[in-house]
């Protein structure tokens, strides 16, 4: 019998690997995955690393590229400090060792993405060393070896018509940082949990924009297996994966024959030792395949570049990175929390919007996100009154146009005023949405936005208590049937009646006074 | 490059000196004019400029100089910007100043002496202030000599520098201008540079293996020679591809240090030959801040002025005067032993300055090597313009 569930437990487990609520142990039992993860993140600079040239995303190919970086002779790098300012941060959020002095090496070989047949990098000595990234919900820690500084290679795109590789050397030279973390990950879940939250720091901090999709973020993920118990078995890198789930297919894949680890449970299993091998993903077939073995793994002849001095990082300068960098999520959260009174869904709201703050390039902080925003409104307001209007209002507004938060045209002085007229009854909720749709539908002005009060009298959208007693005689004068069945003991009805009042003061009418209005009339007839 | 100047595209270069009056052809063989910048030293030695630029890596400005009879200045690394340059070793290169005289090297040499920032390696003002005012403090202590005195002025003469190979009448002849020098009152002082046998080796290893790595982007891909390789080549390696423009692109010189220098840099050989190579460099600039009076301002704790030390290096700056062309195109390892008393100033990053000195005992000139400490150019171009009234 307890055998039997056992086999049954197997092939469920295999057939489920690609949910992400099973553990590791349910679909590989007894076997143990050791993973560990090479980040390339972009860096968020304006300019490359040794060069002048913009950082681009999407221009024509070859449009942002100086002679340093088409490698033509008499040409000389010289060190962008924005770039390590960048990684100083990304070293500060990650809790790693920055090293006073780090230096700049050549790891020297030829190929069609490298004009000057060598990668300027950090191989002996990096810029930052240990530190540690948290997995909230694994409630995982994973350490970290280094954090160093290298130039990016060009794009090379095979294009089958022309029967030739083309290449765009905008890329050539942008600043990188590789963040190489230790064999700590023990799932493809965990994988996928350090990369995301990987991600999400980085983009809080403004180091990178961390995207996978839009290259600025590329993952090379090195996989061994072993038998619970035993040591680690033979690793393999798996280059090139674009995507979340590539990392947790090329892990654990869509059929048993070819994933990383039921190949190595495999010859394992079949007593044949697994070569240490660097692999590549085809996305297509969800396979790895080989891409090189040991033996031809190349001799990248690392030698300290004698055109750029050692690197020196004082103390001094590295507490005023730490001064003026933005706050980490983790605080970021606590504090809204703590500070506001806001609930944790909330803060995650707030701080989800564009990457809550908003940084630009170089770190520069570029016009407010979410997370200033609501402070600046919630000055002297109940918080809790304003993050409803900015996450259920504003934003809902902002997804439905499909527009980022910088595209949002109520300043936060106005907001604060809708919510001050709101909270002393000048106008109603009803008439607040009207209002904030209103400025979202209204064709852009150049003028910033002055006055909501005055908005509000343009529309006839203050609150008419005086009113009020005439509205409910003429509702009841339209609706002489309804208000019979009040009178005679049917609440259901007077809803509608209120509705009636709604609509002749056109929404600025208090509902819930004139509801209370409606039954005094109504009962006091009867 | 080449000590011999004889491996350009364009052909050797034609030493003038004794190319026969009024152009016609002298009856004696062609000599080499020395390299690499020996195009510079030809031209200014011919009289067709002023003053010529060139580069110095491991004396490719003072051995040409030697050779033409004409004067020539590698300055201190770092002083002259290389943005421009096409390297071939960057921790060696150097831009320096050949012309006939001192006077007129000076005045070239003080307009492109300064700081670049677009050149990383580009000593910043407030060093070059540093060893300026030290450079100072020689000059006013000398600016009271009398014409032709060397009064005061201390000179090294460093043991190492007079291998086998030299000319035996280059021999006699320093000892002579030692005596004069000591006439004149100046302070001769023996010293010894114990690194220095090692230094021809350890530069052509750095040098070679900077070359490896400072050539690899000739590709012929983005500018240059554009070799197409024949049909049947696997176009997806790129090595096979790169292959065909630079093995027709380079000469066999260049061929044969890239292939050098890329051996020196592989992980079996990286230990015992280029980290060898700079534990010596180390080591050479170690012996000469021992024996010069001024501190090295480059260092952190640059040692405090000492009274024994020297104020330049006196060595001729060549073996022997110019070869002759049909001896020089058949140079094998000969061809780098010309450097030997180049090279450890070069690896020092110091400045030195060669003036023509005498004549050998076939009449071709060689010159004699002013070495200063790191920063005392104007010190190094002051001693040199009293030997050169000499």
């Amino acid at each position: 019998m307890y055998r039997r569930l056992c086999v049954l437990r197997t092939e469920v487990s295999k057939r489920s690997y690609a949910s992400t609520s099973t553990s590791y142990h349910d679909k590989w039992p007894g076997w143990e995955t050791v993973i560990g993860i090479e980040v390339h993140a972009q860096i968020k600079s304006r300019r490359k690393l040794f060069s002048e040239s913009l950082n681009s995303t999407d221009e024509l190919p070859n449009t942002h590229v100086s002679l340093f970086d088409a490698a033509f002779p008499g040409t000389l790098p010289r060190l962008n400090k924005y770039c390590v300012d960048l990684a100083l941060r990304t070293a500060l959020a990650l809790n790693a060792t920055i090293q006073p002095k780090s230096a700049f090496d050549r790891k020297h070989y030829f190929y069609r993405d490298l004009p000057s047949g060598y990668q300027i990098t950090q191989n002996y000595a990096p810029l930052a060393t240990g530190g540690f990234l948290d997995l909230e919900k694994a409630q995982k820690r994973v350490r970290l070896k280094q954090i160093q500084l290298e130039q990016d290679t060009a794009k090379s795109t095979y294009a089958e018509h022309l029967a030739a590789t083309q290449i765009d050397l905008n890329r050539a030279g942008v600043g990188l940082m590789e963040i190489v973390s230790q064999p700590d990950m023990r799932s493809p879940e965990e994988a996928a949990a350090y990369v995301r939250t990987l991600q999400a720091l980085l983009r809080s901090v403004g180091a990178s924009d961390g995207n996978m999709e839009q290259g600025s973020l590329r993952c090379d993920v090195n996989v061994s297996v072993n038998r619970i118990g035993e040591q680690f078995g033979t690793r393999c890198e798996v280059k090139n994966l674009n995507s979340i789930k590539a990392i947790q297919v090329a892990i654990i894949k869509y059929s048993p024959a070819a994933s990383e680890v039921y190949r190595h449970i495999d010859l394992i299993e079949r007593g044949l030792s697994v070569a240490q091998e660097t692999r590549g993903f085809d996305e297509e077939r969800a396979e790895t395949f080989k891409l090189r073995s040991k033996e031809d793994a190349p001799d990248y002849r690392y030698m300290p570049d004698p055109n750029l001095p050692p690197l020196l990082v004082s103390e001094t300068h590295v507490d005023k990175v730490r001064q003026t960098m933005p706050e980490l999520p983790a605080a970021l959260s606590a504090r809204l929390q703590k500070d506001y009174g806001l609930t944790e869904p909330q803060a995650e709201v707030l701080m989800s919007v564009d990457s809550g703050v908003n940084i630009g390039y170089d770190g520069e902080v570029a016009p407010p996100g979410a997370v200033p925003y609501f402070e600046e409104v919630a000055r002297g307001r109940n918080p809790k009154v304003v993050v409803n209007w900015i996450t259920q209002e504003l934003l809902a507004q902002l997804s439905r146009q499909d527009e980022p938060f910088s595209a949002n045209p109520i300043p936060p002085q106005a907001l604060g005023e809708l919510i001050d007229l709101l909270q002393a009854g000048e106008i109603t909720g009803t008439s607040a949405k009207t209002l904030i749709r209103h400025i979202f539908n209204s064709p852009p002005s150049t003028e910033p936005f002055s006055s909501m009060s005055k908005l509000v009298d343009e529309l006839g959208l203050r609150a008419t208590s005086s009113d009020l007693q005439s509205l409910c005689e003429k509702a009841i004068e339209l609706l002489p049937q309804e208000a019979e069945l009040v009178r005679k003991g049917n609440e259901k009805v007077l809803m509608k009646i209120v509705g009636q009042v709604m609509k002749l003061s056109k929404g600025t009418a208090d509902g819930k006074a004139a509801r209370a209005l409606l039954q005094e009339m109504l009962k006091a007839e009867s | 490059m080449g000590s011999f100047n004889t491996n350009s595209v364009h052909g050797p270069v034609i030493n003038p000196f004794r190319s026969g009056d009024n152009g016609t052809e002298s009856s004696e063989a062609p000599r080499s004019a020395g390299g690499s910048s020996g195009g510079s030293a030809a031209a200014v030695a011919a009289d067709l400029c002023y003053a010529a630029l060139g580069t110095d890596t491991g004396g490719s400005i003072r051995l040409p100089a030697s050779y033409c009879g004409v004067v020539g200045l590698k300055p201190s690394y770092g002083l002259v910007s290389r943005w421009g340059v096409v390297s071939y070793a960057d921790s060696l290169d150097c831009v320096g100043v050949i012309a006939k005289s001192v006077d007129r090297v000076r005045n070239v040499f003080d307009v492109i002496c300064r700081f670049d920032n677009k050149d990383p390696t580009s000593i910043p003002q407030d060093v070059r202030d540093s060893s300026n005012s030290q450079a100072e403090r020689s000059l006013d202590l000398w600016s009271g000599l009398s014409h032709g005195r060397f009064d005061g002025i201390r000179i090294g003469v460093p043991q190492e520098y007079f291998p086998a190979e030299m000319d035996s009448s280059l021999r006699t002849q320093f000892h002579k201008t030692l005596e004069k020098l000591k006439d004149r009152g100046a302070v001769l002082v023996p010293v010894s540079l114990p690194s220095t046998r090692y230094a021809l080796s350890a530069y052509y290893v750095l040098a070679s293996a900077e070359a490896s790595s400072n050539l690899a982007r000739y590709d012929g891909v983005r500018f240059g020679t554009y070799q197409k390789p024949p049909p049947g080549t696997d176009l997806s390696n790129t090595s096979a591809v790169y292959a065909q423009s630079r093995s027709k692109g380079f000469g066999p010189e260049v061929r044969k240090r890239i292939l050098l220098g890329t051996y020196a840099l592989t992980a079996d050989a990286f230990d015992n030959y280029y980290l060898q190579a700079q534990r010596i460099r180390h080591a050479i600039k170690q012996d000469f801040d021992g024996i010069f009076r001024s501190p090295n301002v480059l260092l952190k704790n640059p040692t405090p002025p000492s009274t024994d030390g020297v104020d330049v290096l006196l060595h001729p700056t060549a073996i022997s005067s110019a070869p002759k062309l049909g001896d020089a195109m058949q140079q094998g390892i000969d061809g780098y032993v010309q450097d030997v008393l180049t090279t450890p100033a070069s690896l020092a990053g110091l400045p030195s300055v060669s003036v023509p000195w005498c004549t050998a005992a076939d009449g071709w000139p060689v010159g004699m090597s002013v070495v200063g400490q790191w920063g005392n150019d104007q010190v190094v171009l002051r001693v040199s313009e009293l030997m050169e009234a000499l």
